[in-house]
């Protein structure tokens, strides 16, 4: 029982520690390309980002949370019937105390030599590493891991696909038309509703589906078209008065407007990348405190995360966000200026939409893989000067060192730590 | 931590419209002495002539390390929203601007010529025509960073398919221009003798390729934004 303790409050400081990692480095790959298209000043990207963050991961970051702390182990080979007897459900949460451990060590040796790792494959190859060494092949639900790395795959490409789409639209409908002022000015309410209409129907359908018996769909659809009805009427009461400065060229006009616009995928980012990457820091945690709200006498088959667990997660990415996060943000916005709003709003859509339906499915995705994806989707759609798709390479290398670095990492720490406690 | 390779930022490489343009604005420095070098030349005053032939070399070799600079930054791998193979022949047509501005150097320097006072005004206005065709593509190149911005769409390129087609006007006058400097002077050939003969046939030849080569540049850039 004290030993439950110790695991517990180790875990609750690993979760914290992990949080913040995420909101310090990879806030700032989502936010990056608003400040460097300057879409989003400095601070504005800052407390938005925050806001929006924390947003996503307490009202969407559930889903996501629960796949890890219990979809990918069989967590009920460790209930007091399996292979430990009564410590079983201890033995899970030292189990997923070393997972936190390794995957947080893992990221900070990578980032050190380097790497651009993903602190989603870190957290789920370590889960990984913990079934694996506790019960061998049988120890994982290879259905969950399958769809969870089939995400992996198909979340850039999808991501590439919608921002391929956007961009090829606003191509074809705005900057190639005859007028391209009149065509922005008149387009806007449109877009900004259809972002509007997905970013609620998303969050409202999770909200309404915790809370309702019946699948809410309809009145889901309702209340999304609703608000993106509202968001494009007040943008065309805005945009209808905005004309070009005598002398600026069209494009900068469409541009200028766009700068506006992005301001909206900026947060429809920070929302779903909060909602996608709390359960990397809080998915253990998750997994410990139902252990431990059970005495550590079972492993609970249903139990949903605590909202404090989300909250504690959203607070640490504010707090990473604030104490370094700034800087990186900074960092990146400088070196991205090959991007304009119009590039940018593309590219954010497209990986916001993906990570956002990845989260509610619970699949934990990369952002940041998502997010590349979309740029290199722009980039085919004639967007961008020069993209440097040898990146792609590193990308899957990474993914190939990753999952198996983290997964040994954590099956060796676990082992460690049960010649001490078993 | 802030040392990490960030995916982000290694994604996006060096655009090379910017530096395309930069390269065009070399070029157009350097062929734009053509007018006073051959104006020296027709004078008579050797000094000046090898002067601005100097200058001419000094600035053809900027357009180069401008050029090989390009080069080296565009990678197989590179994703880019024109055809890399279209872009490296683009820059070699640009960079021949120069290169025939630099030939037509060396030709005037190579050796005492005189002109008769009668082939001045049909040599000018050969100079003339090229150096017209040729300015004629430098605008429509510093444009090339605004095609980029406008994704090769929309007013801003139907603006520039215009100017193309001016180009090739333009050119077209300038071989008009050297088929008459070459009557001129073959009315002459009796004065100023065979060998001379064959050095002014040189020196039209070099003027006459710098319009050519501008017509070239500027069909290419036609074939990049018809593309797709």
């Amino acid at each position: 029982m004290t030993l439950g303790l110790v695991i517990l409050a180790v875990v609750l400081i690993g979760g914290l520690y992990m949080a913040w990692g995420i909101g310090a480095n990879d806030v700032a790959n989502a936010m990056g390309t608003s400040v460097g298209s300057g879409a989003l000043t400095l601070l504005g990207a800052i407390i938005l980002a925050g806001v929006l963050e924390f947003g996503g991961a307490v009202l969407i970051g559930s889903s996501v949370t629960e796949t890890i702390s219990k979809g990918i182990v069989d967590t009920a080979l460790f209930d007091t019937s399996g292979r430990w007897g009564e410590q079983g459900p201890t033995m899970l949460a030292l189990g997923m105390l070393c997972a936190l451990i390794a995957a947080a060590g893992w990221l900070h040796v990578a980032t050190h030599i380097g790497l651009p790792v993903s602190t989603t494959h870190s957290i789920v190859g370590a889960v990984v590493g913990i079934g694996l060494v506790s019960f061998g092949l049988s120890g994982i639900d290879w259905g969950t891991m399958g769809q969870i790395v089939a995400s992996w795959v198909v979340s850039p490409l999808l991501g590439g696909l919608l921002a391929f789409i956007s961009f090829w639209a606003i191509r074809r409908y705005i900057l190639g038309s005859t007028d391209p002022v009149r065509a922005t000015v008149r387009t806007a309410p449109y877009i900004v509703g259809g972002v509007a209409a997905v970013m609620v129907l998303s969050f409202i359908y999770k909200v309404l589906k915790n809370r309702m018996d019946v699948p809410p769909i309809v009145l889901a659809l309702g209340v999304a078209l609703s608000a993106g009805l509202l968001a494009g009427v007040l943008t065309a009461a805005f945009t209808r008065s905005l004309a070009p400065a005598p002398g600026m060229k069209s494009f900068d006009f469409v541009e200028r407007v766009f700068a506006l616009l992005q301001i909206g995928t900026a947060c429809f980012v920070a929302f779903a990348h909060g909602a996608n990457d709390v359960a990397n820091a809080v998915g253990p945690v998750a997994a410990v405190v139902s252990l431990y709200r059970a005495g550590f006498e079972a492993v609970p088959a249903e139990v949903t995360v605590p909202l404090w667990v989300l909250v504690l997660g959203g607070g640490g990415i504010v707090l990473g966000l604030a104490t370094l996060g700034y800087r990186v943000i900074a960092t990146i916005g400088k070196q991205i200026t090959e991007i304009t709003p119009t590039r940018g709003f593309s590219a954010e859509f497209g990986a916001a939409t993906t990570v956002l339906l990845a989260s509610s499915m619970g699949l934990p995705v990369s952002t940041t893989h998502t997010l590349v994806g979309a740029v290199i989707g722009v980039g085919f759609a004639r967007g961008i000067g020069a993209l440097n798709l040898r990146i792609i390479r590193n990308i899957v290398n990474s993914w190939l060192a990753t999952v198996p670095v983290a997964a040994g990492g954590a099956a060796l720490l676990f082992f460690i730590a049960r010649l001490f406690v078993g | 931590m802030e040392a990490v390779v960030r995916p982000i930022i290694a994604l996006f490489g060096k655009s090379p419209f910017g530096p395309l343009a930069q390269h065009a604005e070399q070029v157009r420095a350097t062929v734009e002495l053509t007018r006073p070098l051959v104006e020296s030349f027709l004078a008579g005053d050797r000094d000046r002539t090898v002067e601005l032939y100097e200058r001419i070399s000094k600035l053809e070799h900027k357009a180069d390390i401008i050029k090989n600079d390009i080069r080296d930054h565009l990678p197989k791998s590179l994703l880019m929203p024109v055809d890399r193979g279209d872009v490296l022949t683009f820059l070699k047509e640009q960079d021949s601007l120069a290169d025939r501005a630099e030939d037509l150097g060396v030709l005037v320097t190579m050796r005492d010529t005189r002109a008769p006072d009668t082939m001045r005004q049909s040599v000018m206005a050969l100079v003339d025509a090229v150096n017209e065709a040729a300015s004629a593509w430098f605008r429509v190149a510093a444009e090339l960073p605004t095609l980029e911005g406008a994704s090769f769409a929309g007013p801003e390129v139907d603006r520039m398919m215009e100017q193309i087609k001016k180009i090739s006007n333009l050119e077209w006058e300038a071989d008009k221009r050297q088929a008459e400097a070459t009557r001129v002077m073959f009315d002459q050939e009796a004065e100023i003798g065979p060998v001379s003969v064959v050095l002014w046939m040189n020196i039209f030849r070099a003027l006459g390729s710098v319009a050519d080569h501008a017509e070239n540049t500027a069909d290419l850039l036609r074939v990049m934004l018809a593309k797709r």
